[in-house]
């Protein structure tokens, strides 16, 4: 069964045009999307592996850390000199500031509109710092890329948000703030002459203006307004890309890999998020479960000769492979949940002995994923994991 | 001596990036203040599954639950905190549930950047400062809040200087200007980074100590070290292990354990522990506060005495 789901994994890398990797935070969805872009074009694709925010040592090594927000050529050949040659790996970093400030300069009505919003304290504030300007600029940047010819493969590793929907519902929530009256609200000139003129036609309507004065303050009213204000003529604009993703990540272009652990936390994330695809209509590629405790006894055939060994040492052994497989069957039971409630068979990378830092790392990471090398997943897991722990031993 | 120096203030904030175990660390800290005798309240932010299922309990809701003698709990809901909000201020509940009723409000309030943050930093002011009783006390000794880990955790903290900044005069600026001064004072408050021994969660806890120090002013008491692999072999059984693993030895332990399998499961033991300790050292060079190790738990599940343990590891700390 799980073979059909690495056979949906490797055709989606294949064919379609974007993968968005989705999870929860402390998953390890950076590294899921950076290997997952390996593995794309070591096939002979053209991608752009998008990440949001990798490890310091992973960024050093691609090279991310010079070079925030400009896809950046990697080179494949040390660590893949026999792959399909048409196949070339870009990464980046998303930085939410400069993609905020190079929509504003791109699609600004004039230069002063593009100053008046760029000077804007709030527009300083709010473009860098705070909550969900991450998941606009991410959506913002997704179309962008998903356009751009150097790439036949974009992969999005989405902002680590608390809940993992929230990427999902951005250009929603963005299309549903352009709809209301809430905006045409905020253009009229209540508060720009410094009071609030109180021409509001319902009483409802004016309450609302005075009960947002007294908990909210004028001025803070008064510079919303004017951050509104100066974006003005760009609305139709956004709320048209905003429409324009919605419509991409429902096409058969795009694909969503869901990554989670096993932890049950993160889990019933996952299915909550399924459940939230499946509704939508969004295209639900595979679920990919990562950090899974591996049975220590798996690969061990039985026996019932007594060991030579020195009875403190034992005892101590024994209880160390109690632990960790109790923590196998744990997690086992975790992904059995998963694959119960959906239906659909989970793709597993066991815990690593290390951190994934490189390209060679990575690669190894997305071979492990597919099972290269061998007919039999689980083995070839084990080994490549052996391996990846064998090459960590060697650094130290 | 680690909680002593935390318990000295009324109000803990946990921080760290998602999947670190903050809840459970949080919970454990409360039963630990709880065992001095404290009343306390453990605040989460938005929890789809509250901690009070560590102990047993029905998940809590916006009002304060105690859920033992002395300990409560609650769950603040951004959207919930701000109609309670509306409600105190409009003082008529029809008019307040007109207003809550409108699309306007629910959207603008969706929104509005940081407008969430702030509302539940306000609670959490309005909850440290409330008195009650004759004469009249702290209605809480103490009070934990685990602070949601979105992005680098920072952005729930920076929201009231960013608001102060951006909206210096009215009511906003002047509510975000006491909420950061509750946060910088050391007397009141103290903030606590949990990590794990891992590369990424310990470089984030030391980017997130200088950020907070230098863009907030706000200094890291203590660092906690959750899930660590700890010693469980002798120096000698460690050589003897990692000798006798790449063998091929027949033989068994106990049933169902061969020697070669518990052989590997004591080399990844070892690979662990060793990790542990590497990120525990790297922390407590870079650290400017006490760093505690917590115990990686080989528990199914999260249950009363595992926290109990972790409680007691506290205590001892």
């Amino acid at each position: 069964v799980s073979q059909l789901s690495v056979q949906a994994l490797s055709r989606a890398l294949d064919e379609r045009r974007v993968l968005v990797v989705c999870g929860s935070g402390g998953v390890g969805k950076t590294t899921a999307a950076a290997a997952l872009g390996v593995q794309a074009a070591l096939r002979g694709r053209r991608v752009l592996a998008c990440t949001i925010d990798p490890s310091r040592r992973l960024a050093t090594s691609l090279g991310l850390d010079r070079l925030p927000d400009k896809p950046r050529a990697l080179d494949l050949d040390r660590v893949a000199p026999d792959r399909d040659p048409r196949g070339a790996l870009w990464a980046m970093t998303l930085d939410t500031k400069r993609t905020f400030d190079a929509l504003v300069e791109k699609h600004a009505s004039s230069d002063a509109a593009r100053r008046r919003i760029l000077e804007n304290r709030f527009y300083k504030q709010v473009s860098s710092a705070l909550a969900g300007s991450h998941e606009y600029m991410a959506m913002e940047k997704l179309l962008e890329l998903s356009a751009d010819e150097r790439f036949d493969l974009v992969i999005l590793d989405t902002p680590p948000t608390r809940h993992a929907l929230d990427f999902l519902e951005a250009p929603e929530r963005l299309m549903g703030f352009l709809d209301t009256g809430i905006l045409k609200w905020f253009l009229k000139p209540y508060f720009v002459a410094g009071r609030l003129t109180l021409k509001v036609a319902t009483r409802t309507g004016a309450l609302a203006l005075k009960l947002a004065d007294n908990v909210l303050g004028l001025q803070f009213l008064q510079d919303l307004s004017e951050f509104f204000l100066a974006f003005e003529g760009m609305y139709a604009g956004f709320k048209e890309r905003a429409g324009r993703v919605r419509a991409l990540l429902r096409s058969d272009d795009a694909g969503f890999i869901l990554v989670a652990s096993p932890a049950p936390l993160t889990l019933d994330e996952a299915l909550y998020f399924h459940q939230r695809l499946d509704e939508s209509g969004m295209p639900f590629v595979a679920f990919v479960v990562n950090r899974v405790h591996p049975d220590p006894a798996q690969g061990f055939p039985a026996t019932r000769a007594a060991a030579d060994i020195d009875d403190d040492l034992a005892e101590a052994l024994v209880e160390v492979f109690q632990d960790q497989r109790r923590l196998a069957r744990a997690d086992r039971r975790s992904v059995e949940r998963l694959e119960g409630v959906t239906g659909r068979s989970a793709i597993l990378i066991p815990e690593f002995e290390a951190d994934v830092h490189d390209l060679r790392e990575l690669k190894e990471t997305g071979d492990v994923l597919f099972g290269v090398g061998g007919e039999r997943r689980g083995r070839a897991r084990g080994r490549s994991a052996r391996r990846l722990a064998a090459a960590d031993g060697a650094k130290r | 001596m680690v909680l002593d120096d935390l318990l000295q203030r009324r109000l803990i904030i946990l921080s760290g990036k998602g999947g670190v175990g903050k809840s459970v660390i949080g919970t454990a800290l409360a039963l630990a203040a709880r065992g001095r005798g404290k009343r306390i309240l453990f605040i989460e932010v938005d929890a789809p599954l509250t901690a009070s299922r560590y102990l047993g309990e029905a998940p809590v809701g916006g009002h304060e639950t105690e859920v033992r003698p002395g300990l409560s709990m609650v769950n603040l809901v951004p959207a919930r905190v701000m109609d309670e909000y509306v409600r105190e201020m409009v003082r008529v509940d029809v008019l307040a549930r007109k207003v809550q009723g409108s699309p306007i409000y629910r959207r603008f309030f969706a929104a509005a950047p940081g407008l969430p943050e702030l509302m539940v930093l306000g609670k959490i002011m309005v909850l440290e400062e409330e008195k009650t009783g004759w004469p009249r006390r702290p209605r809480y000794d103490l009070i934990i809040v685990d602070a949601p880990a979105t992005g680098h955790g920072l952005a729930f903290l920076r929201v009231p200087l960013v608001a102060s900044n951006a909206v210096p005069v009215g009511p906003v600026g002047h509510n975000a200007r006491r909420i950061l001064s509750m946060l910088r004072d050391p007397k009141r408050t103290a903030l606590a980074i949990v990590a794990l021994p891992e590369e990424m969660a310990v470089v984030e806890a030391l980017e997130f100590q200088r950020m907070t120090r230098d863009e907030l002013g706000i200094e890291a008491r203590a660092f906690i070290l959750n899930g660590c692999h700890e010693r469980r072999f002798t120096g000698a059984q460690e050589a003897e292990i990692l000798r006798r693993v790449t063998e091929d030895e027949d033989g068994r332990l106990a049933p169902g354990v061969t020697l070669q399998a518990a052989l590997a499961a004591g080399r990844r033991h070892i690979r662990r522990r060793k990790l542990t300790q590497f990120y525990r050292k790297r922390l407590e060079q870079a650290a400017d506060a006490p760093v505690v190790s917590l115990p990686l738990l080989f528990t199914d599940r999260i249950d009363e005495a595992a926290l109990e343990t972790l409680a007691g590891r506290l205590e001892a700390a």
